[in-house]
């Protein structure tokens, strides 16, 4: 199909007549600004095809503002040879005329024949919507839904399905998406989407579970019967065995037998201790015997021993007594050594005190001497002092009047020189030197006066010339002098000086004096710092010190000779001091031995005599023999105990009592024992039987078989539904698996297309529709690997680009299967990256190779390398 | 002329997992039936005792309403019984002969042969030698002193005992209870009354298995029956005849289809099995639909004539014939999805594409006739 020719009259925008000739095969470009009427136009063109030309809810159709005009649009284009021509006009002028190849259709049959044509359904009433735009309404995309497809192709579903041909319909159609949905259903019932058991599987696998638990523990109650029945049996053996044998009552008998001849052997331990306690006891007294006779003989020896000892010590007294005076007579000497020693040191200290006195007194004498010449120096400077202050007193002068005189002075002088300034200035030039009085004061020859107060010149023969000083200055500077001059005279009175100059000549002898004063007070500060009477008493006090000099120095007694130097003297005495102590610590421990010996002679004397009274006792010799005679008794005694004891030892060892004391135990512990392994086995008789009786009577085998039975059906249930669920999963898997197979080879032809576009943008990619055709899975390669994307999950940008290319697809099948195709795309792209927008380029390039495009943009310059003239809206506007 | 009844293996209180609840506990019930009619019987030929050799009850475990309703099942014969302990009610210390004592279920004229020692019937003329076992299983021959057993001399000598006879039965049947060939002659019985051989069999003229008198398996070997022994007199050659008493009869039957033909013939097969039987039918091969709608229909018929019926038609395939895949309407992506069933029906997963291809066929056909209805 191609569309040759488009003009729109009274529509929207174009109020005035707009003509679109020449339209190519192929695309063709449209640009201009937003609002030049390229929406406009691609509206004019919808309505010429999908409005009915009575339809009253065009009124959009309308320029703004005029309800009176009637929209018109014509439209050429040519099909399968045929040319066709298309007047439609609205509202206002409602027409319809379709003409194909001179044959014209007109009214509503023209509406249809469009209809018809180009695939699409007309409203019945009202406006047209996306719902009836079938085929159209997938290839004419309109601003900014470029990314919408699915709707799109749901309505063109029919013509599209109709393209691929009859089966494709077959395939959602037939009775088998009906035994899908059984199968499926019917799987449901028994397996989860994911496959887990559920419903009445689930409840089978449950019951089967629960049956063999249940059988398990019945068969373990059975097997725990089994055992108890065993255990029974071995209990009722060793019942009748322990019966027969009647062990208990043997061990009973062998603990008699061995507590009897335990009992003899405790009998002879008895007889054993009883003589040990007699051999100790007879050991005993041969011992002390032994010591008796042994005391008897060391008293002789002891007796020649004391004798020496007294001798020894009387001896020893004897030689100590000799030493007697030698010792007294080197204590004598001792003590007159020190005395002597100690006379000494006390004349050696006298005379060195007096020698200390007489250096003390010729000092002090030569202290007064010296100071007694400084007192009288003093004391004359004192008086000029005096002198001088006194003088100093009388020139002294007020220094406040001082100062006021200075400035009355100087005021006065600055006054006089005021004065002759503004005094009035008598000049004068005499030629007789009488003629001329000023005042009475005659004047002469040349000179001249001031005038301070009025004046009178005389002159002779001529009269009297009153002169008067003009002006107050005169007067007050007269006045002002006389009350300085009076304050002047007050002053120098005050001060009794005749002048300042006298003032000043006595300022300056009274500072003279000043300096005079100041040195001498500093001589005298220097000879007596703290005045002249500190000074007199001082010196008075040596005096008196002096004067006891002296008489300490005439009481010491008189030096005799030449004396011992003191240091000299002590350390003699000290000697002297050693040597007497030494002398009598030699003394006391003489006398100390003396009284030692004495007592030694007295004790070793009694001691002799004890011992010799003693052994001259007639009653010793009896004794003597009587131990002597008991020590041969107890020996014999001895020597029976000990064979008795031993013999008697080599019968106990032989019975071992300790070992018959075990027996007793054993044999009796083994007699209970027994005894208690009856009792115990009769409680476990009893027992085991008790439980037996109860469990026997539960039928557990009975229970056990029949919950086999229960357990087998369960088991049976369980694995036919098993088996019904895999076999439902298994045809729901083919069937699905099939069907999709069927449709992708349905599908082949536009898949074809698909691949083609697809391929220009991403090499090795693929795009996926779904079976109502409707682009699913966009598949790359990226890195060598397989990339997935759901086309709901790709970018705005990359769905518009996908949903083109798949309507491209769509037209190429349509085209195929002989149906007309015109591709309108008003601004499409505009979301696609550059590089993406040049790839899209290729394919709309190759896809304007077999269908016509026209392509409306406001981006004129992303458009340039499409190969074709831009025709710009606003030219054709003018135009 | 003295004359007894010779039986064993009652099994009393024996269940079936491997039936339904339905049908296992009939099968339970006919073992106590099967005693009544033997008491019935042991009236009827007035008897001068019934030997059971062993295995009475079928566990230690039973329910005291089992021992009690078994003894109750022998109130038909007031004549003396001879009850012998085999290896599943042996004469343990605890046992259920013990719990019967105790339970007071034992009537006075049913003997319990708890011990090695004979019992004298002087007034019918013969001793019972019996040969009790005191455990589970015994290694040692437990008849051997039945040899050593001194009896009146005018008495008929009769050994009952439960084992494998030595050298004469399978190999499996002789790890336990042995028991030597020629005992009747060395021990001088006038006859040897066995159980533990399931079906009636003889040894020698004196020494016989009589079976179980109710078939509990399929594998059969004369079960059902009970022996009529007749002894002339002490050393007389005893007359011994044997009389089905069973019930049930367990048959196993297998079919191979693979013609619409065989599924007639297989469905009359069935019609001519005896009604109450225990059926155990295996089917393989091939069927079609129309031949598994035939067989779905006899097999539902069969199943309310037999006792029981277990039907494995593992190795049955379902073969849709090229009429069954047009009447279903299995067209496009259905049909080849039946074809690669088909085809996977003989293959590794067979199973599961066999079961697959069922429930499609049941889910088409349902479809169908919803539609058929509509």
């Amino acid at each position: 199909m191609k569309l040759l020719r488009v003009s729109v009259n009274q529509l929207r925008q174009f109020r005035d007549p707009v003509e679109i000739r020449d339209l190519e095969d192929g695309i063709n470009l449209f640009t201009g600004p937003n609002e030049s009427g390229k929406s406009t136009l691609v509206r004019a063109i919808r309505a010429a095809f999908f409005e009915r030309h009575k339809s009253s809810s065009v009124g959009d159709l309308q320029p703004w503002g005029d309800s009176a005009a009637a929209p018109e649009v014509e439209l050429q284009f040519e099909w399968q040879g045929k040319i066709w021509k298309v007047v439609k006009s609205f509202l206002k002028k409602k027409r319809c005329d379709v003409s194909v190849d001179g044959t014209t259709y007109s009214g509503d049959e023209g509406d249809d024949k469009l209809a018809d044509l180009l695939g699409f359904d007309l409203p019945k009433k009202g406006a047209s919507n996306e719902k009836h735009w079938g085929i159209p309404g997938l290839l004419w995309i309109e601003q900014g839904a470029g990314q919408e497809i699915k709707a799109p192709v749901e309505h063109a579903g029919q013509q599209l399905k109709a393209a691929l041909g009859e089966d494709l319909g077959e395939v959602a159609s037939s009775t088998g998406d009906e035994l899908i949905g059984r199968v499926s259903s019917e799987r449901s019932k028994l397996l989860t989407g994911r496959g887990k058991p559920t419903g009445e599987l689930s409840k089978a696998m449950d019951q089967e579970e629960e049956l063999q638990a249940e059988l398990h523990d019945l068969r373990e109650r059975i097997q725990r019967y089994a055992d108890q029945v065993d255990r029974l049996g071995q209990l009722r053996a060793e019942q009748q065995k322990a019966d027969a044998e009647r062990p208990w009552e043997q061990f009973r008998q062998q603990a008699q037998q061995a507590q009897q001849a335990l009992d003899s052997v405790t009998a002879l331990q008895k007889d054993q201790e009883r003589d040990q306690q007699a051999l100790s006891d007879c050991q005993a007294s041969i011992e002390t015997t032994r010591e008796l006779l042994k005391g008897f003989e060391s008293q002789k020896g002891e007796l020649a021993e004391r004798e020496r000892q007294q001798q020894e010590a009387n001896q020893k007294r004897t030689e100590l007594e000799a030493r007697k005076p030698a010792v007294e007579e080197a204590l004598e000497k001792a003590r007159r050594a020190h005395k002597g020693a100690r006379e000494a040191l006390k004349r050696a200290e006298n005379a060195e005190r007096r020698e200390e006195l007489e250096r003390q007194q010729k000092d002090l004498e030569a202290d007064l001497k010296r100071d007694s010449d400084k007192l009288e120096r003093a004391k004359s400077l004192h008086a000029r002092l005096l002198e001088s202050r006194q003088k100093q007193q009388a020139l002294a002068l007020d220094a406040d009047s001082m100062k006021q005189l200075q400035e009355a002075v100087r005021a006065l002088e600055r006054l006089d020189i005021q004065q002759k300034a503004v005094a009035t200035r008598l000049q004068y030039d005499l030629q007789d030197d009488q003629a001329v009085t000023l005042d009475g004061e005659a004047l002469s020859g040349k000179g001249e006066s001031l005038l301070l107060e009025p004046g009178e010149v005389a002159v002779r023969g001529v009269g009297t010339l009153r002169i008067l000083p003009g002006g107050d200055d005169v007067a007050e500077v007269a006045r002002n002098q006389a009350r300085l001059t009076d304050e002047r005279d007050g002053l120098l009175q005050s001060l009794g000086v005749s002048s300042l100059a006298e003032a000043e000549q006595r300022l300056a002898e009274h500072d003279e004096l000043a300096q005079a004063i100041e040195k001498d007070q500093s001589v005298l500060n220097e000879l007596a710092p703290e005045g002249l009477d500190a000074l007199s008493d001082d010196l008075k006090l040596r005096q008196d010190k002096l004067e006891r000099l002296a008489e300490q120095v005439s009481a010491l007694p008189a030096p005799q000779g030449e004396a011992l130097s003191v240091t000299r003297a002590q350390a003699q005495v000290e000697t002297a001091e050693e040597a007497l102590e030494s002398a009598e610590d030699a003394y006391q421990s003489y006398k100390n031995e003396m009284a030692l010996a004495d007592q030694a002679l007295e004790k070793a004397s009694q001691e002799h005599r004890r011992i010799k009274t003693a052994l001259e006792d007639p009653k010793r010799s009896e004794q003597e023999k009587q131990a002597q005679n008991q020590l041969l008794e107890r020996g014999a005694a001895e020597r029976r105990f000990q064979q008795s004891i031993a013999e008697r030892d080599l019968k106990i060892q032989a019975a071992r009592p300790d070992a018959l004391q075990q027996d007793v135990e054993r044999f009796t512990r083994s007699a209970e024992a027994a005894e208690r392994q009856l009792e115990e086995r009769t409680r476990e008789l009893d027992k085991i039987q008790a439980v037996l009786e109860t469990v026997g009577a539960e039928g557990l085998g009975e229970k056990c078989a029949e919950t086999e039975v229960q357990l087998e059906r369960a088991s049976r249930r369980r694995a036919e539904l098993q088996r019904r669920a895999d076999a439902l999963d298994l045809l729901l898997e083919r069937l699905t698996a099939h069907r999709l197979e069927l449709t992708r080879r349905l599908q082949a032809p536009l898949q074809k297309h698909l691949t083609h576009y697809v391929q220009l943008l991403f090499p090795g990619g693929s795009l996926r529709v779904d079976e109502n055709l409707i682009p699913e899975v966009l598949v790359r390669q990226t890195h060598g690997a397989e990339e997935r994307g759901s086309f709901d999950d790709l970018s705005f940008g990359a769905r518009e680009q996908m949903a083109l290319i798949s309507r491209l697809a769509y037209a190429d099948l349509l085209s195929e299967s002989g149906q007309p195709t015109l591709i309108i795309l008003d601004d499409a792209l505009v979301h696609s990256d550059a590089e993406r927008l040049k790839a899209m380029k290729r394919v709309l390039y190759d896809a304007s190779q077999r269908h016509q495009i026209l392509l409306f943009t406001c981006h004129p310059e992303n458009w340039q390398d499409l190969g074709v003239v831009a025709q710009s809206m606003e030219a054709l506007k003018s135009a | 002329m003295p004359r007894f009844l010779h039986t064993a293996d009652w099994q009393i209180g024996r269940q079936y997992p491997r039936f339904d609840p339905d049908d296992a506990v009939p099968l339970a019930e006919a073992r106590l039936t099967a005693v009544e009619r033997i008491a019935a019987l042991a009236a009827e030929e007035s008897v001068d005792a019934v030997f059971a050799a062993g295995d009475v009850f079928d566990a230690q475990t039973v329910s005291d309403r089992t021992i009690r309703r078994l003894f109750n099942a022998m109130a038909g014969y007031t004549g003396p019984w001879i009850l012998l302990p085999g290896n599943h009610d042996a004469a343990l210390a605890e046992s259920v002969w013990t719990r019967a004592q105790r339970l007071d279920a034992v009537p006075d004229n049913v003997h319990l042969a708890l011990s090695a020692e004979p019992i004298e019937f002087s007034e019918q003329g013969f001793v019972v030698l019996p040969a009790p076992l005191a455990q589970r299983h015994a290694q040692n021959d437990l008849t051997a002193w039945f040899d050593q057993a001194d009896t009146d001399s005018g008495l008929i000598r009769i050994g009952v005992a439960h084992g494998s006879v030595q050298g004469v039965l399978a190999e499996e049947m002789e790890a336990h209870n042995p028991i030597a060939p020629d005992r009747a002659e060395t021990a001088r019985l006038d006859y040897l009354a066995l159980g533990d051989w399931h079906g009636a069999k003889q040894i020698n003229a004196r020494t016989w298995y009589s079976g179980t008198p109710e078939q509990e398996r399929f594998r059969g070997n004369e079960p059902g029956h009970v022996l009529l022994v007749d002894i002339a007199s002490s050393g007389a050659t005893p007359a011994v005849m044997t009389h089905f008493v069973g019930q049930h009869q367990w048959i196993q039957h297998e079919a191979a289809l693979a013609v619409s033909s065989d599924v007639d013939a297989l469905v009359s097969a069935l019609q001519e099995l005896p009604e109450g039987a225990v059926v155990d039918l295996k089917i393989a091969g091939t069927v079609d639909l129309e031949g598994k709608q035939a067989l779905d229909r006899a097999i539902s018929v069969a199943k309310a004539r037999f006792r029981s019926l277990t039907v494995d038609d593992a190795g049955l395939r379902l073969q849709p014939s090229e009429e069954d895949i047009a009447s279903l309407k299995a067209d496009g992506y259905v049909g080849a999805v039946i074809a690669e069933l088909q085809e996977e029906q003989s293959g590794e997963n067979g199973e599961v594409a066999r079961d697959a291809m069922a429930v499609l066929a049941e889910i088409l056909l349902d479809a169908q006739g919803q539609g058929g209805g509509a």
